[in-house]
């Protein structure tokens, strides 16, 4: 976690507009919540999901941050993809979701709920990025 | 309706058939160890992210998830236990690394 998957039509975003969507969405949300870069999944999905516009970011995170870290952090994904791809305003949305923490083990250690995360736990992040 | 299942996600060309089948077995056998639930009655369903389609901290991921969905109620040792068997049985069966794969275990 995070995981945000992109839902996209077939062959409606290159792999170098992937590439710097993932990267940007691994900026924003590190900056916004402090987390480990190596703990960002973006996956891109080509599926025939019917979503309520054609383009669709359907993200899941640690539940525990305030509504006010959580609006941020959706607004401002949003816009680096909307940015980055030239997608439409009226053809993307998106929505995190959030399940405990606790209930995903990744790295080998579970996952720890937003603000009680350890120094060993920022350490295993940045040696994951690194390696 | 299984009180147990798993949805396994992986990057293209990462894990082979015969792997496949290994993992899906000890999965099911982990649930009946830990979870108490028959392996014939807990469905693995595997899907891959296309070469390219998958990042990891702003890179190509070579990285795994294991998505299980169990019966609510179990306490969080056990869920730990659960998740952490699952952890060193794919490890050993796919040969990845620790930082290469995430699961969870979500109440259903």
């Amino acid at each position: 976690m995070p995981y945000y998957r992109c839902v996209v039509p077939k062959d409606s975003v290159p792999y170098e507009q992937r590439a710097e969507v993932a990267k940007a969405f691994t900026d924003i949300h590190c900056g916004n919540t402090g987390a480990p870069r190596s703990f960002v999944h973006v996956v891109f999905d080509e599926a025939d999901d019917r979503w309520e516009t054609p383009y669709f970011l359907d993200g899941g995170n640690r539940a525990g941050r305030s509504e006010e870290v959580k609006a941020e952090l959706l607004s401002d994904l949003m816009g680096a993809f909307r940015e980055i791809t030239g997608v439409a305003s009226e053809d993307f949305s998106g929505r995190i979701t959030e399940g405990p923490a606790k209930w995903t083990m990744e790295g080998g250690m579970v996952l720890p709920e937003p603000g009680e995360e350890t120094e060993e736990w920022y350490s295993h992040g940045q040696a994951a990025a690194g390696g | 309706m299984s009180r147990v299942s798993f949805d396994c996600t992986m990057q293209e060309g990462q894990i082979g058939e015969e792997l496949r089948a290994k993992l899906a077995v000890a999965l099911q056998e982990i649930t009946q160890d830990v979870l108490g639930e028959s392996p014939d009655d807990v469905p693995v369903r595997f899907s891959d992210i296309p070469r390219g389609f998958g990042f990891r901290g702003g890179e190509p991921s070579t990285t795994s998830l294991v998505r299980g969905s169990i019966v609510g109620g179990v306490t969080q040792d056990v869920r730990e236990d659960f998740m952490r068997r699952i952890c060193d049985r794919w490890m050993e069966i796919s040969g990845c690394t620790v930082d290469e794969l995430v699961v969870s275990a979500r109440d259903a």
